[in-house]
């Protein structure tokens, strides 16, 4: 394991960008149809939720990474193969944003370049910033929260400023009573974005407070979860119902559509920039966890020696993860959730919790005899 | 496997210990004593030198019964002859009595006696050996040679002509003070030692370089400095084991964290008020004799975007120059790489009559347009270093070539889009905001990384450059601060000082630099409201008089 520490704020950075990645510019709550703000909304107290499971194990073993304790949780062999499955999970999902990504700039503004030539940059740098160690991606993290806020805020005065918003498009709430919106907000909101944040019990040790934990991530999975709403709410009141359940990308869409005295138009870049920058922290902690996680079960002296394979092992799952983008965005919304972050992020999770406290249980009876 | 690999990391990180390893030359070797003859002696001096023409000995006898001889050696040039003149040998030659008693003095009576009545010298030191006596030779001292007695007396009367003290060539300032830092290192200190009258500003000073065994003085704020960054600052120092030491930059790429950046990692200035002031936030100072720009550490990135002039202008205007230096400093790194992303990958995010401008002005461009860019951004770099090293006299000669010939004439001939010569001027006069020469050397070079990037994969390729280039920005130190410190790691306290600058009533506490001593520096009596309430108390009597 790294020396190296991270502080709460570089934590916050961390957990804040990471649950903006992706979600911020792919579509993935139409199914709630209009109220799709609502049911981001609800995902994220579900993600609360998710926490108090995390958040006992965790305080039982402030000091280990995941794939030390599950053993201990498990047993040696079962928790070993539960770990090495999470270190898959972890690689997989990484691969995935790394194709949303891929396959985002290929079809809005890079769409002569091959999309193996953007997979293998962006991993490269990844892997250069993962080499640096956990405390220069806090640190760059740090630093582009306050260039994502920034991005933010101009991107937001221009769409309200614009003229675009109708908010017809948005009534009447609750067209289809709460049913679409449930559903929607449990399992698949809860699980992406916000159960993805479990990739953090990985990280956790290195957090320079162990106290903070509760109140770094509480508040990273509100700002985030407010945010995603908001962002959810202005591109239904701009592109309507209808535009949204056909366009993948709707902030893209959004943006677009602001049109400033003939000059300021197709702000695509301010996007296309957030999106870099959002899902290169998010695949780059599920690659760190990833690797680190193999560095704790197989005994590896540092990290550093297999970033570069496993980063490669990332390109070449990326590119094969699905022949087409329409394969990738179904395969997301149907095998990821149920084979992956409902297991992954919600089962073990909360089997975890339960052995954990029928064992304390026993150690305690055990002491009391 | 993974050993070689991380032998090659540690060994590019630590690029000092690999010493260099330097031939003992015979004059710094000779530790043996002297001779007692005063004959042996300056024969010995003569073959040591090669019986140089700068070395004057003047031998002469003093005293009464004339019978001790002595010995005046110094280097021309190097000494103030005035005082040499009248304090040293004038005083020797002197009929001086010696022998009251017709009983001549011992060696050691007279040198006793020269000492302590004859020399009326500023300072006199002993020198018992060779090594010691050729370094104060060397260093402007005379040296007094008396036969018979196996010891020298180096005498300060160093002189000779050096550069007075000047305006600052590179970092001027409209209200601040005038006066720069000069060859000597004395004369330099001097000038801090003026501007901070405490006792605990400490210096140390040691010889460094093998043969050229230049002076080096470390200078620091005892009581507010962290000792562990002095410990530091000292075993890198001491671990430089070179021939030459020439300036301030040799002992710059020896004690840096990292070499391997573009980014400058140790600050130079030439205002001594910037060093007082960076003394007082508890930074260590490096003077090194015969340079005019000593160095300061540790250093941060925001560092090379402050000036002098900020604390000397209202806070409002120096906060908005620094913001605007920032931004000048975003448009030289990526001006001309912008324009090669959009233009050649993203026309369709400009818009169209711009674009259609744009696109008429460059039929009859025949490169792409990042060979165009390329082009033009490299004339610019040779126009700018052919100024530089132009005698002044011809400098005229380029900056008319460049303007008309390669402005002009190039767009009318079709060779280059005025587009393009409007960007790379820009990019030219914003490179010239960044106060820091070493800044905005670092920045030009980088620029052309990006420029590179941006026309493989445009916008794209741009936000991978930041992102390697903020991480790797994140990822080196100085003396143990992190480069980027108050931004990342964020801290609060000193975003007071860093982008903006507030009025200095609110600048209670010293940047946080690792476990300084004193990090308040306003008193707490002192409120930080600047409204006095003796003069609310004067405004309100006023208005009742007038009343």
């Amino acid at each position: 394991m790294e020396k190296a520490k991270i502080s709460a704020i570089q934590l916050f950075a961390l957990m804040f960008i990471f649950d903006l990645g992706t979600a911020l510019i792919v579509s993935y709550g139409v199914t709630a149809g209009k109220d799709d703000w609502l049911s981001i909304l609800l995902g994220m107290s579900g993600g609360i939720i998710l926490f108090f499971i995390y958040y006992p194990v965790y305080r039982k073993y402030p000091d280990l990474p995941l794939t030390s304790y599950i053993g201990e949780i498990f047993g040696k062999y079962i928790g070993w193969i539960f770990g090495f499955l999470y270190c898959i999970s972890f690689l997989y999902i990484a691969a995935r944003n790394v194709r949303d990504f891929g396959d985002l700039l290929s079809s809005s503004t890079l769409t002569e370049t091959p999309l193996l030539v953007i997979h293998t940059s962006f991993v490269l740098v990844i892997c250069y910033v993962l080499y640096q160690g956990i405390e220069v991606l806090g640190r760059t993290a740090e630093i582009f929260l306050f260039v994502l806020i920034l991005l933010g805020i101009i991107g937001n005065f221009f769409v309200l400023v614009s003229g675009d918003i109708t908010f017809q498009q948005i009534r009447p709430p609750l067209e289809h009573g709460w049913g679409p919106i449930i559903t929607t907000a449990f399992p698949t909101i809860t699980t992406f974005p916000f159960g993805e944040m479990f990739a953090f019990m990985m990280l956790m040790p290195y957090l320079n407070k162990t106290k903070l934990v509760k109140k770094t991530w509480l508040s990273a999975l509100i700002c985030s979860g407010l945010i995603l709403s908001w962002t959810a709410f202005l591109n239904m009141t701009v592109l309507g119902l209808d535009v949204m359940e056909r366009s993948t990308f709707p902030t893209l869409a959004t943006i677009g559509k602001v049109s400033l005295f003939d000059f300021i138009e197709r702000l695509d870049a301010i996007v296309v920039l957030t999106l870099l920058l959002t899902v290169f922290f998010k695949a780059a902690i599920f690659l760190y966890s990833a690797v680190i996680g193999i560095v704790d079960l197989f005994k590896l002296k540092n990290h550093q020696q297999i970033i570069l394979p496993v980063g490669i092992i990332l390109i070449f799952t990326s590119m094969t993860i699905a022949s087409s983008f329409s394969e990738h965005l179904e395969e997301g919304f149907d095998a990821s959730i149920k084979f992956v972050h409902i297991p992954f992020f919600i089962i073990i999770p909360f089997l975890m919790l339960v052995i954990s406290f029928i064992r304390n249980y026993i150690k305690k009876r055990s002491n009391a005899k | 496997m993974n050993s070689a690999w991380d032998r090659l990391v540690k060994k590019s990180r630590r690029p000092y210990k690999t010493v260099q390893h330097v031939e003992e030359t015979e004059i710094m070797s000779n530790n043996k004593g002297i001779h007692s003859s005063l004959d042996e002696n300056i024969e010995q001096i003569k073959d040591s030198f090669g019986n140089s023409g700068d070395l004057i000995i003047r031998s002469f006898r003093m005293g009464k019964p004339f019978s001790h001889k002595v010995a005046s050696i110094y280097i021309n040039g190097l000494t103030d002859k005035e005082i040499l003149g009248t304090f040293i040998i004038e005083r020797l030659m002197k009929d001086v009595n010696l022998s009251e008693n017709d009983d001549p003095f011992s060696p050691s009576q007279l040198t006793t006696y020269i000492k302590e009545h004859i020399l009326s010298i500023t300072n006199v030191r002993d020198v018992p050996d060779w090594n010691k006596l050729f370094l104060s030779l060397l260093s402007g001292e005379t040296i007094v040679l008396v036969d018979g007695w196996n010891h020298g007396f180096a005498c300060a009367a160093q002189g000779g002509d050096l550069r007075a003290i000047s305006e600052p060539t590179t970092e001027s300032s409209v209200r601040g003070p005038k006066d720069s830092f000069t060859e000597s290192l004395i004369s330099n200190t001097a000038m801090i030692r003026r501007r901070i009258k405490s006792p605990n500003l400490w210096l140390e000073t040691m010889e460094l370089g093998k043969i050229t065994q230049t002076g080096v003085g470390i200078m620091y704020m005892k009581g507010i400095v962290n000792d562990k960054l002095l410990t530091e600052v000292k075993e890198r120092l001491s671990k430089i084991k070179v021939d030459e030491v020439q300036g301030s930059n040799t002992i710059e790429e020896w004690i840096s964290d990292n070499i391997w950046t573009p980014w400058p990692t140790i600050f130079t200035t030439e205002r001594p008020d910037v060093v007082a002031g960076n003394l007082l936030e508890g930074r260590v100072v490096i003077f090194v004799n015969e340079t005019p720009t000593p160095l300061i550490l540790p250093a941060t990135w925001n560092q090379f975007f402050q000036t002098a002039e900020d604390y000397y202008l209202r806070w409002s205007m120096s906060s908005f120059l620094r913001l605007l230096r920032i931004f000048s400093f975003l448009i030289t790194l990526l001006g001309p790489s912008l324009f090669i992303a959009f233009l050649s990958f993203h026309p369709e995010l400009i818009p169209t009559p711009f674009l259609i401008n744009l696109a008429s002005q460059r039929q009859s461009v025949p490169f792409p347009i990042v060979i165009e860019a390329l082009l033009m951004e490299f004339t610019f770099e040779v126009l700018r270093e052919a100024g530089i090293r132009m005698p002044r006299p011809v400098g005229q000669a380029v900056s008319i070539v460049g303007a008309l010939v390669l402005g002009e004439a190039a767009v009318s001939a079709g060779i280059v889009s005025s587009a393009m010569v409007i960007v790379v001027a820009a990019t030219a006069i914003a490179s010239f905001t960044i106060p820091h020469y070493a800044m905005t050397d670092a920045v030009r070079l980088l620029r052309f990384c990006m420029m590179i990037l941006s026309s493989l994969l445009g916008l794209y390729g741009i936000g991978l450059g930041l992102i390697i280039l903020v991480a790797h920005t994140c990822s080196i130190r100085s003396f143990g601060i992190p480069y980027l410190a108050p931004f990342s790691p964020f801290i609060l306290a000193d975003q007071k000082d860093s982008i903006l600058r507030l009025p200095l009533p609110f600048l209670s506490e010293r940047p946080r630099l690792i476990n300084q001593l004193k990090t308040k520096r306003i008193e707490d009596s002192q409120t930080s409201s600047p409204e006095n309430d003796n003069m609310k108390n004067q405004d309100s009597k006023k208005d009742s008089y007038e009343k």
